[in-house]
């Protein structure tokens, strides 16, 4: 049960969860058959590597996947949020998410 | 004390709380020192819907079956969460979503009565990798929990995600440290601009920041009733009372007597005072 967990990252976290499950809402800026470039809630840049056969075709979407570095996620899931969405707003919620105030009381299952 | 068999029962016409102060009593209160506003009674807690991520609902205790859902030493009684289908699966009576909201999984139910076709469309929308809402009861079955879901449906903006997680940090909080500050205890930090706002007179008013720090379920009073307790809790403790002459004194002359005497009738009616030994006395209900 606790391995489930795919916590909300903006760009900045990612260093901090490499190898591991995040979901990085984003805004596509181009992508190709293979690989995408997306903005993260707090502006920066991540390269997402696709797997064929998931949909991307809203402007802005939550990728699902694995950390591979700082700046590449290995996609296993995607769901589309939209062509109409505050990333100001979403950066201040994953800001809030990560404060260890709440982080490990609420998000975090196993403690 | 004879005088205080009175105050029991419903012979009182002022006094229908009982010494109870309305439900905000300060001491013996199990939520905190202050008497937290955030104190809500047992049955409420029961009724009210808390939006929760999936690793709180995880984390929930029981201490028996069919005891109540404790969160934080909270009662938890509905719950709402925000999150995506990871699976669905449909059985002869039920339907089990398992929903991830990236803090981790909980299954939900959905009790099915098949030969109602309204019902069979209301849950048509939800398939894997849609993020719905689900509010329900939270339950068990064997030593699994699981949300019983009374509502579910799918997301139309995706902001609701990220409202439900500020949402669920929000109540927390609350239900941790009580609700944001109310007009009464905003004050405080000003409180030389307070004393001439309510009164003029200074002195009685010296001890304001350590006695304020009870006045948390007294800040929706007006500023007359408020004052009136802040000078009766300000005097050493005396079971006769304080006379009513004492505190119209001390209110100063911006109160007339007409109006103090229909503060204190409205602070008796709430249960907040009580007269002691005879009308003209009265005493703070703790």
């Amino acid at each position: 049960m606790s391995e489930h967990v795919s916590t909300r990252v903006n760009s900045a976290r990612l260093p901090f969860y490499i190898g591991k499950m995040v979901r990085l809402p984003c805004k596509i800026l181009n992508f190709n058959s293979a690989s995408a470039t997306v903005q993260a809630a707090d502006g920066g840049e991540v390269i997402i590597r696709l797997i064929a056969d998931i949909p991307m075709s809203d402007t802005f979407v939550e990728v699902i996947g694995n950390v591979v570095d700082a700046t590449t996620i290995k996609m296993m899931g995607c769901v589309n949020l939209g062509s109409d969405l505050d990333l100001k707003l979403v950066n201040d919620t994953i800001e809030l998410i990560h404060d260890p105030r709440f982080y490990k009381r609420m998000f975090v299952p196993d403690s | 004390m004879s005088q205080y068999n009175d105050f029991g029962g419903a012979s009182n016409p002022y006094y229908s709380n009982g010494a109870s102060g309305g439900g905000y009593m300060p001491t013996g209160s199990p939520f905190s020192a202050s008497g937290s506003p955030g104190g809500l009674k047992r049955s409420e807690a029961s009724h009210s819907l808390r939006p929760l991520t999936a690793a709180q609902i995880i984390k929930a205790t029981q201490a028996h079956t069919d005891a109540d859902w404790m969160i934080d030493d909270m009662e938890v009684g509905q719950v709402t969460i925000v999150g995506q289908v990871c699976s669905v699966q449909a059985q002869a009576t039920n339907c089990v979503y398992w929903i991830d909201d990236g803090t981790g999984r909980v299954e939900a139910r959905h009790w099915v009565d098949s030969s109602n076709e309204e019902d069979a469309e209301k849950w048509s929308g939800i398939e894997d990798g849609v993020y719905i809402r689900v509010t329900g009861g939270l339950k068990t079955f064997g030593n699994k929990r699981y949300i019983n879901a009374t509502h579910m449906r799918p997301v139309k903006d995706a902001h609701e995600i990220y409202f439900h997680t500020l949402e669920a940090i929000h109540v927390t909080l609350i239900l941790e440290r009580g609700p944001p500050l109310g007009i009464g205890q905003a004050a405080q930090p000003r409180a030389p601009a307070n004393a001439t706002a309510i009164t003029g007179g200074t002195n009685a008013y010296a001890n304001q920041s350590s006695s304020v720090a009870n006045f948390d379920e007294y800040s929706h009073l007006p500023a007359l009733q408020r004052s009136i307790i802040r000078f009766i809790l300000e005097q050493p403790h005396n079971d006769e009372g304080i006379h009513v002459a004492a505190i119209a004194r001390a209110i100063g002359t911006d109160g007339d007597a007409l109006k103090i005497s229909q503060a204190l009738d409205q602070l008796m009616d709430e249960g907040h005072v009580f007269s002691t030994i005879d009308d003209s006395h009265f005493n703070v209900s703790r």
